[in-house]
């Protein structure tokens, strides 16, 4: 009964099963937690794109065409107006306060000079400071004003002798078919969904890597040990990291099931190259851990490095600002990140549904990531193993 | 008052001494501030390569390519026959968008009629997305503009006429705080906040996790030596990082403080009450660094409050960075008075009762009177 299993794989991967049963702290934070994590944030985006965002107006006019603006404004589903103020510095200060997110100022006679043609201007104070929230506002009360625009054209037209057919081509502007081909709905919310969720993941995988490599590297002789109980470094380590890979893939299985059950994103490409890319991801986050853990050596130096390393993840992943405007050292560091090749080839896949062998390059870049990591981790867990420690008191 | 500052010092040292901590407290943030940074310098999207495919060839066609062309977000870099080339350099990322001219545009444009010009893109990087489909618009719109303009002259009107008929209001946007429409000032700001509240948080479960708390006076002191510590990183990260990188800043250094001080005092609160809720230190930094993600986009920065459920925002709100970001951003980058976040000042101040409350009656059952301060750590470490 003492070994009841050989030096090697299966006796490091069923002495890891054992500690995290023992520590069901952990065991809470790398199974049900980022489950939790995941449904938290496709709550906080089930509502959908924002709608209705308070505007503010100043209505300096005051006639029956400035109330019709206002109306086509409120109208809107993107915008309400939910605020009417006497004066702009009011206003400046809504949207300071953050009451609104934006002030539309209808100047003074505005219909006395649409009536004689000269050309009133209504002006838009946007907040930018909030740059999504603000471009929404702007582009929504920027269409329904020019709608407005329009209405009052053709009426002017019509009413100097046109037909309504004749005033409405002559104020047709070219159209502008947008297909998002890729996203149809412009559903950015499930787009920006299905990049958090493995930018969450990202942090959890490596970190749990980390902390768990780093807990066996911190006690008195643990490289040795665990090398000597895998028979050599490579079974040890596959070992000892396989139970988090078959954890952290049912995440992200669970995540998937989120996106293509509940938000029902559409799935253009290959399944099969998807469960690859799926596995190599959590695989090279894995051994990134695993090699940040050989580097620190300790758990609270290991947690802090890779949150260093992943916490910024998300902003060189190219989803909210693109990764072709970044400088080379950003571009260069993103490529270092798993997230990086991982989502790229979830955006050719799932959304674009691009041809294998376009996708092929990056998926060698994962691999190349997993093989990169890996190769250090397991070489600097050799070089620990190779020099037994003094005897100390105690690890510390 | 020479001891409390003598206690505030030793605490200090205490930090210093500690490997974990100072990298927490001190290294990691220094490393966060040229890092984090990084992807965002470009500030505006700029020169997107986009394809054209001209399926009509006209005078007109490649006005209105040109126009495209002309615009500071987008370039095309290349006009190809047919979409399946088109398709391919866009799979290969050689090309983020693709804009079709149909056959009879020119023709359709001078009858009057329908010329539908198509645009594709990746709606999922709505920067791009956006600057690519407002370029074309723009393009479309002036060019639109011309062309009524000429027919509306030949029908007989002056062009003055002719003008106000085509657009009767002058539209005007104008963009208050953050002009230049800068992805860094708008993310960069807001994310140290969020960065010093974890590595506080996290600090003082390294200094403190499982413990009891210091001796005598030193028990206030400390968190005080940690807010006199972080309120160099809030100078730093709030007036020296906005200067460094270019980012608007037109706040007032009180105000600052007047934010920053309830923060902080709020942040150190939490802390110690997380020491007692999970005494395991390496499981408080692991529960801290995970979050730090979800934290950002509960703060209604990236996403509006009001487009989350409530019972989230609400439940946010027990996290002082949720309402202190949006906070600091109004302070610092709209010049916002105390009166303006009096509301986020206030909370801060009751999440800091709550927190504080929380970690004293969880430390006195933890160690109990009389035997508290020489008690022998229990699990800080895990075997």
């Amino acid at each position: 009964m003492a070994h009841p299993l050989p030096a090697g794989f299966w006796r490091v991967f069923r002495r890891e099963l054992r500690r995290i049963q023992a520590r069901p702290n952990l065991a809470f934070m790398l199974g049900p937690f980022p489950l939790f994590l995941m449904l938290l944030l496709s709550a906080v985006f089930s509502a959908g794109l924002p709608r209705n965002l308070s505007v503010a107006v100043v209505d300096n006019d005051g006639t029956s065409l400035s109330r019709q603006a206002i109306r086509m404004v409120d109208a809107t589903p993107d915008v309400t107006v939910t605020l009417q103020l006497a004066n702009l510095a009011e206003g400046k200060q809504a949207i300071i306060r953050g009451d609104v997110y934006a002030v539309i100022l209808f100047p003074e006679n505005m219909e006395r000079d649409l009536l004689s043609a000269r050309q009133p201007e209504v002006v838009t104070f946007y907040n930018n400071q909030l740059l999504t929230i603000g471009g929404i506002v702007s582009r929504a009360t920027r269409q329904a004003l020019s709608t407005f625009s329009a209405g009052v054209s053709v009426r002017v037209l019509t009413s100097n002798g046109l037909t309504q057919e004749a005033a409405l081509e002559a104020i047709r502007p070219i159209p502008l078919q947008q297909s998002p081909l890729f996203n149809p709905a412009l559903d950015y919310t499930q787009f920006l969904l299905a990049a958090l969720m493995p930018t969450v993941l990202l942090i959890f995988i490596s970190a749990g890597a980390a902390l768990n490599v780093a807990r066996d590297l911190q006690q008195h002789n643990g490289a040795r040990n665990l090398v000597r109980l895998g028979g050599s470094a490579l079974p040890a380590l596959a070992g000892k990291l396989t139970p988090y890979l078959l954890a952290f893939l049912l995440t992200l299985i669970f995540g998937d099931a989120i996106l293509f059950g509940y938000f029902d994103a559409p799935f253009q490409g290959s399944m099969l190259l998807h469960v690859a890319y799926s596995l190599l991801f959590i695989a090279s986050s894995l051994c990134l851990g695993a090699f940040i853990a050989t580097v620190a050596g300790d758990t609270v130096a290991a947690l802090g490095m890779t949150g260093v390393m992943t916490g910024p993840a998300f902003g060189f992943a190219g989803i909210s600002f693109p990764r072709i405007m970044m400088n080379n050292f950003a571009w260069a560091w993103g490529g270092f990140l798993p997230l990086i090749p991982y989502l790229q080839l979830r955006v050719d896949q799932v959304l674009r549904g691009t041809p294998i062998e376009t996708s092929l390059p990056t998926l060698g870049w994962l691999a190349l990531q997993m093989l990169v990591y890996g190769g250090l981790a397991l070489l600097l867990l050799k070089r620990k193993a190779s020099r037994p420690e003094p005897s100390k008191e105690a690890a510390t | 008052m020479k001891m409390f500052v003598l206690a505030m010092m030793d605490a200090l040292k205490r930090l210093f001494a500690n490997k974990g901590a100072r990298m927490t407290m001190v290294v990691s943030i220094l490393i966060y501030a040229c890092l984090y940074p990084q992807p965002y310098r470009g500030e505006v999207v700029r020169d997107v390569p986009i394809v054209a495919v001209d399926q009509d060839g006209s005078t007109a066609s490649r006005e209105f390519l040109r126009r495209i062309h002309n615009s500071d977000s987008v370039d095309i870099i290349a006009t190809v026959d047919g979409l399946p080339v088109a398709e391919a350099m866009f799979f290969d990322r050689q090309a983020y968008g693709v804009v079709i001219v149909p056959p009879s545009f020119e023709h359709d444009l001078l009858k009057g009629q329908n010329a539908p010009v198509a645009v594709y893109g990746d709606g999922g990087y709505f920067l791009i997305y956006g600057a690519f489909v407002a370029a074309a618009n723009n393009a479309a719109q002036s060019l639109g503009a011309e062309i009524r303009q000429q027919r509306l002259t030949s029908a007989g009107l002056d062009t003055d006429t002719a003008q106000t008929l085509i657009s009767p209001i002058n539209q005007t946007s104008v963009a208050l705080f953050n002009p230049q429409g800068g992805f860094g000032s708008y993310v960069v700001p807001a994310a140290f906040v969020l960065i010093l509240q974890q590595t506080l948080l996290m600090g003082i479960a390294i200094m403190h996790a499982g413990q009891p708390a210091r001796p005598g006076i030193q028990r206030v002191a400390t968190p005080v030596a940690y807010i006199l510590l972080y309120l160099v990183w809030i100078v730093v990260t709030q007036l020296a990082l906005p200067a460094i990188y270019g980012i608007p800043w037109i706040g007032n250094l009180w105000t600052l403080f007047a934010v920053a001080v309830p923060f902080l005092i709020a942040v150190n609160a939490m802390g110690f009450a997380l020491t007692h809720l999970i005494r395991n230190r390496e499981s408080v930094v692991f529960f801290l660094v995970v979050q730090g993600m979800p934290l950002f986009f509960i703060a209604g920065v990236a996403w509006p409050m009001e487009s989350i459920p409530w019972w989230i925002a609400w439940a946010a709100h027990i996290v002082p960075s949720t309402s202190a970001i949006d906070a600091f951003l109004r302070v610092d980058q709209m010049g916002a008075s105390v009166q303006d976040v009096l509301s986020t000042i206030r909370l801060q101040l009751a999440l800091a009762v709550g927190y504080w409350c929380i970690a004293y009656v969880l430390h006195d059952r933890q160690f109990p009177k009389g035997q508290g301060n020489h008690l022998k750590p229990a699990d800080t470490q895990a075997p």
